[in-house]
């Protein structure tokens, strides 16, 4: 495949994520992974460390995750197309809905439809994180390492950062 | 009419489009790990432009939408405290400085990334976040933990993405409908 056809096809597949990833680019991060090592664009290792990276980073993590992917498929114009392709379509969206779910705020059919959807999206964004774990797992220590900042996150009040800073840590040392 | 009264009484403040930019550039660049918990740090307790209720509203929207959930809640905020000219303002704080500053950051990051030792980090750092995106998952299901129907889609969706390795598309269209079904034929009170 050429690097302009390349680059088309993984801004048509982002944009059809941005507009059916319920829940947020995470519930999407399964899909996009397989699509991406199907194309051979990346390994499995390249994805996650690509992962690690934009979570290491302020800023629009998600965002950057796509950039990052589509600079490796076609420099930084598909970095760009990548990235605006992660955001325009499903804002586009958003922006839309967002009038009539302001109009219609107060009619019953609302708590319904988000009660609904609600559980789906949950299941897709541990799906998400359970697919990442799984592609960087080098046996127990990782596991371990994700439980315990799962559960740091989910009982305490600890900044996030400094979760991911103790990781980069354990990680540096060699224990994974 | 219910819509006026409404707006009549919650007072939208008065904010200029360099203040959107700005807030959104600081959640943007303090968003570590957890996007949401500093766009609710930055509105809701230093700038008090929306109240906790407004920002759960909005939220409850932008989570079930598709996409990026913060950029799709910067454009609600931004519509909400500012039309579409806030909306547009607030995305552009969000990304362009931020993308910019984070893209050059992490090229620099990958250019390096085989190097053993930052590899080391990396997976270490990978980690933690895949579980910490699980654990936002749990939080987000803490509402729902009393509702059978609940957990059962939850688990599906989970199930169907992570074992058996459906294509999200399929999985979001046949689960969302039965789940709002559902939810429709539950006949709880509401919120």
């Amino acid at each position: 495949m050429s690097t302009g056809s390349a680059s088309t096809a993984l801004v048509s597949h982002l944009t059809l994520l941005s507009l059916i990833s319920f829940g947020g680019i995470p519930a999407a991060l399964p899909d996009l992974r397989d699509y991406v090592i199907a194309h051979q664009w990346m390994t499995d290792q390249d994805f996650a460390n690509c992962f690690a990276v934009v979570q290491a980073i302020p800023g629009p993590n998600m965002i950057l995750l796509t950039s990052f992917i589509g600079w490796q498929v076609g420099g930084l114009p598909a970095a760009i197309a990548a990235g605006l392709a992660t955001f325009v379509p499903s804002c586009a969206l958003c922006f839309a809905s967002f009038q009539v779910w302001d109009r219609f705020r107060d009619t019953g059919w609302q708590p319904i439809v988000r009660r609904g959807l609600a559980p789906v999206t949950i299941g897709l964004v541990v799906a998400g994180g359970f697919v990442v774990a799984r592609a960087g797992d080098t046996g127990w220590a990782s596991a371990a390492l994700t439980v315990a900042a799962g559960a740091l996150l989910l009982v305490t009040r600890v900044n996030p950062l400094w979760i991911i800073a103790a990781a980069g840590v354990i990680g540096g040392c060699g224990l994974l | 009419m219910t819509d006026v009264v409404r707006r009549a009484a919650t007072h939208p403040p008065v904010v200029s489009l360099r203040d959107l930019f700005l807030a959104f550039l600081q959640v943007s660049l303090s968003a570590l790990g957890g996007g949401m918990v500093w766009a609710r740090q930055v509105l809701v307790e230093q700038r008090r432009w929306l109240d906790e209720q407004e920002f759960a509203d909005i939220l409850s929207l932008c989570q079930f939408m598709p996409g990026p959930n913060i950029a799709s809640m910067t454009l609600c905020v931004g519509a909400r405290l500012h039309g579409t000219s806030g909306a547009l303002v607030s995305l552009a704080g969000f990304i362009v400085i931020p993308w910019t500053l984070g893209f050059a950051l992490g090229a620099l990051y990958l250019h390096y990334a085989h190097f053993g030792p930052l590899q080391d980090i990396l997976r270490g750092i990978s980690a933690a976040a895949a579980g910490m995106v699980m654990a936002v998952g749990f939080k987000l299901l803490t509402p729902h933990r009393r509702r059978p129907a609940a957990l059962l889609f939850a688990a599906l969706g989970f199930a169907g993405l992570a074992f058996v390795r459906l294509p999200l598309v399929v999985v979001v269209l046949v689960l969302a409908p039965l789940s709002i079904a559902a939810a429709y034929f539950e006949r709880r009170p509401i919120r």
